[in-house]
């Protein structure tokens, strides 16, 4: 199947010297979560633009859901949709209103519009709310019924430009959540941008960190992380016998040091070279009596590409995150 | 298209009328236009019952007032009978004029953007724009005929005025107003700011509606400012809607004229509705 998102060498520039966008060039397959990753003005919400029709293209090409952006824009907005990074619902319309509205100017059939409004606001808990104006709304749930305003007309790809830009850490959570459960439920392929390391971590598929208007890397967030970053593996044994050796001789463990019975090292993925060392420990006649790791954050991944970390409100702080061992936890 | 145009322009149409503050304003601008107008501008009262050494009398004064309603005011039955064609297409004007913000106010909260990634044409955008300021302006046109002919001393309709009067006059201000329209909906699509819209439009109307007859007999104008004049789709609307008040029943060469000045506005409505279109869609291209 071809992707549903292609973007071949894309560069938007503004004049008089502006180049918001350049040479990006990525797919998105169907099913998928693809995140845009990237600090203020680094090209997230021009991308989307140009994906979306409504900004031109200045050179390369995009496709999406099959058709070129440039040469059939109106089959293209028949496929998406779009939540904005600024909120757009009418204020001095109701709730519902919008999105009758919505589901209007996307020509849901008339039959179907009131079943869709009404499982829409279930979905995103705004049945309350509906009968209010949106003036009257917070921010939170203004950026719910936008949500929800995007997805009346049941699109095939739904772009989301930092979805929960200015949310609190609850309704930030619930919004991972209602993106989750459409993806999986529904099949809906998204394309989203976000300045936050772990909601790129926690929701996307697969991410591209974008950083000056260009691509530096693309891939899993596991993957980004094991190329970039790997955990920092701390044992201590029951015995004074020195491991180091036979600990270097373990596949992919770097970077061994001894401290009386603690050792400490750098492997890309604890779980895998777990049974390895317990079992050389084990052989050895001793056994392991602490274990802790570390897992590397995007954070350490971002700083390698880009040279520089995300600002600290924007993601948690550089510090790494230290927790035990689940020695059921499955490897990726 | 239709169904796109409908939903649009409801919506609109929906915010203005829950929305007092924007309604009742035009109700006061309509009766205030005409008491202050159609009053203390009103020359008839501004003849001295002495003049150069001459007293006149009561009856004499009436009669004199009567002669220049004949022979200044078309025969108008009262001042503001003359007046309220005039101030009804300054009503069009102004509001036509400022009706935009709202559509600048759209693309600056980004409103715009979801109807541009929405698959609808961007002529129903435009349209949409273009229609509603429209309905808004032709209901206080409306209301303003209304309390014309409601005043003491107000509109006194000619005799014989029927449906076909009010067919026509109503539909002089439509071509007018939707040709106007056009013209500042376009205008308003194009401007990324509010002050751009406001600056233009206060240069754009004062001009349009000044070299008109609205408010002012053409007869007193000077040659230059009459030729302007004849050419002004202003003139063309308000001379049309007060032969149609102050006569009842118009005579051939009124007729004829008014089918002349009717003919421009048609010709007046559909080129701004092109222009416009053409500029619109420029407007809402990608940039
Ligand atoms: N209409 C425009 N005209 C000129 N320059 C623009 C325009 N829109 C964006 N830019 C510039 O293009 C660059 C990328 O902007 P963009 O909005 O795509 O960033 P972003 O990644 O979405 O940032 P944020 O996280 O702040 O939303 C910035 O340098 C911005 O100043
Ligand atoms: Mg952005």
């Amino acid at each position: 199947m071809p992707p549903i998102i292609e973007a071949e060498h894309l560069t938007k520039f503004y004049p008089p010297k502006t180049k918001a966008v350049e040479d990006v060039s990525f797919s998105v397959d169907e099913g998928e979560v693809f995140g845009f990753l990237g600090p203020n003005g680094a090209g997230k919400t021009t991308t989307i633009k140009m994906l979306t029709t409504l900004a031109s293209i200045t050179s390369g090409k995009a496709k999406v859901a099959g058709f070129d952006v440039a040469h059939d824009p109106s089959a293209v907005r028949r496929s998406i949709g779009v939540v904005p990074q600024e909120l757009t619902a009418d204020d001095e319309l109701k709730g519902n209103e919008n999105l009758v509205l919505a589901a209007k100017l996307h020509h849901v059939p008339r039959s179907e519009v009131p079943g869709r409004v009404k499982d829409l606001l279930k979905l995103f808990d705004l049945e309350e709310a509906a009968n209010r104006r949106v003036r009257t709304f917070s921010g939170g749930m203004r950026r719910r019924l936008q949500m929800a305003m995007g997805l009346v007309h049941s699109p095939k790809v739904m772009f989301l430009d930092e979805p929960t830009l200015g949310l609190d850490v609850q309704t930030r959570t619930k919004v991972w959540d209602y993106i989750t459960r459409l993806n999986h439920d529904r099949g809906l392929t998204v394309f989203m941008t976000t300045h936050y390391l772990e909601e790129a971590d926690g929701l996307c598929d697969r991410i591209a960190i974008i950083d000056h208007g260009a691509i530096k890397v693309s891939d899993s967030p596991a993957h980004l992380k094991e190329k970039f970053g790997g955990d920092v593996l701390s044992i201590s044994m029951s015995g004074d016998t020195d491991l180091s050796e036979f600990l270097r001789t373990v596949p992919d463990v770097s970077d061994v040091t001894r401290e009386g019975r603690v050792y400490k090292m750098k492997l890309p993925r604890t779980e895998r070279a777990l049974p390895v060392i317990i079992e050389g420990v084990t052989s050895r006649g001793l056994a392991i009596t602490e274990i802790s790791f570390s897992r590397p954050k995007l954070d350490d991944v971002f700083l390698e590409v880009t040279g520089r970390s995300m600002r600290e409100d924007e993601g948690g702080g550089q510090d790494s995150w230290v927790q035990n061992l689940n020695l059921e936890r499955q490897a990726s | 298209m239709f169904d796109d145009l409908s939903a649009l322009t409801g919506r609109a149409l929906r915010k203005w009328i829950r929305n007092p503050a924007a309604v009742l304003p035009g109700f006061f601008t309509a009766l205030f236009y005409l008491a202050l107008f159609g009053n203390s501008f009103n020359p008839t009262s501004l003849i001295p019952s002495n003049m150069g050494g001459f007293q006149l009398t009561p009856a004499e004064l009436l009669s004199i007032k009567s002669s220049i309603l004949t022979q200044t005011f078309q025969g108008a039955a009262t001042y503001i009978s003359y007046l309220t064609a005039g101030i009804i297409c300054l009503i069009l004007v102004f509001n036509m004029a400022f009706g935009g913000i709202d559509l600048v106010l759209d693309r600056q909260l980004g409103f715009l953007s979801t109807l541009l990634t929405a698959p609808i044409s961007r002529g129903s955008i435009y349209f949409s724009g273009v229609a509603q300021n429209m309905i808004k302006a032709m209901s206080l046109a409306f209301l303003t005929f209304l309390i014309a002919i409601l005043l003491p001393d107000g509109l006194i309709l000619g005799k014989g005025f029927g449906v076909l009067n009010f067919i026509g006059i109503f539909g002089a201000f439509a071509l007018l107003a939707f040709g106007l329209s056009c013209v500042f909906t376009a205008l308003a699509l194009s401007v990324r700011a509010i002050d751009s819209l406001v600056a233009i439009v206060n240069f754009a109307t004062f001009p349009l509606v000044f070299t008109s007859t609205a408010l002012f007999p053409g007869a007193g104008f000077p040659s230059w400012l009459l030729a302007i004049s004849n050419e002004n789709p202003i003139t063309k609307a308000t001379d049309s809607a007060r032969l149609l008040m102050v006569n009842g029943v118009l005579s051939s060469s009124q007729l004829s004229t008014l089918e002349w000045d009717i003919a421009y506005l048609v010709v007046f409505a559909a080129v701004m509705a092109i222009v416009g279109y053409i500029a619109a869609r420029k407007a809402l291209a990608p940039v």
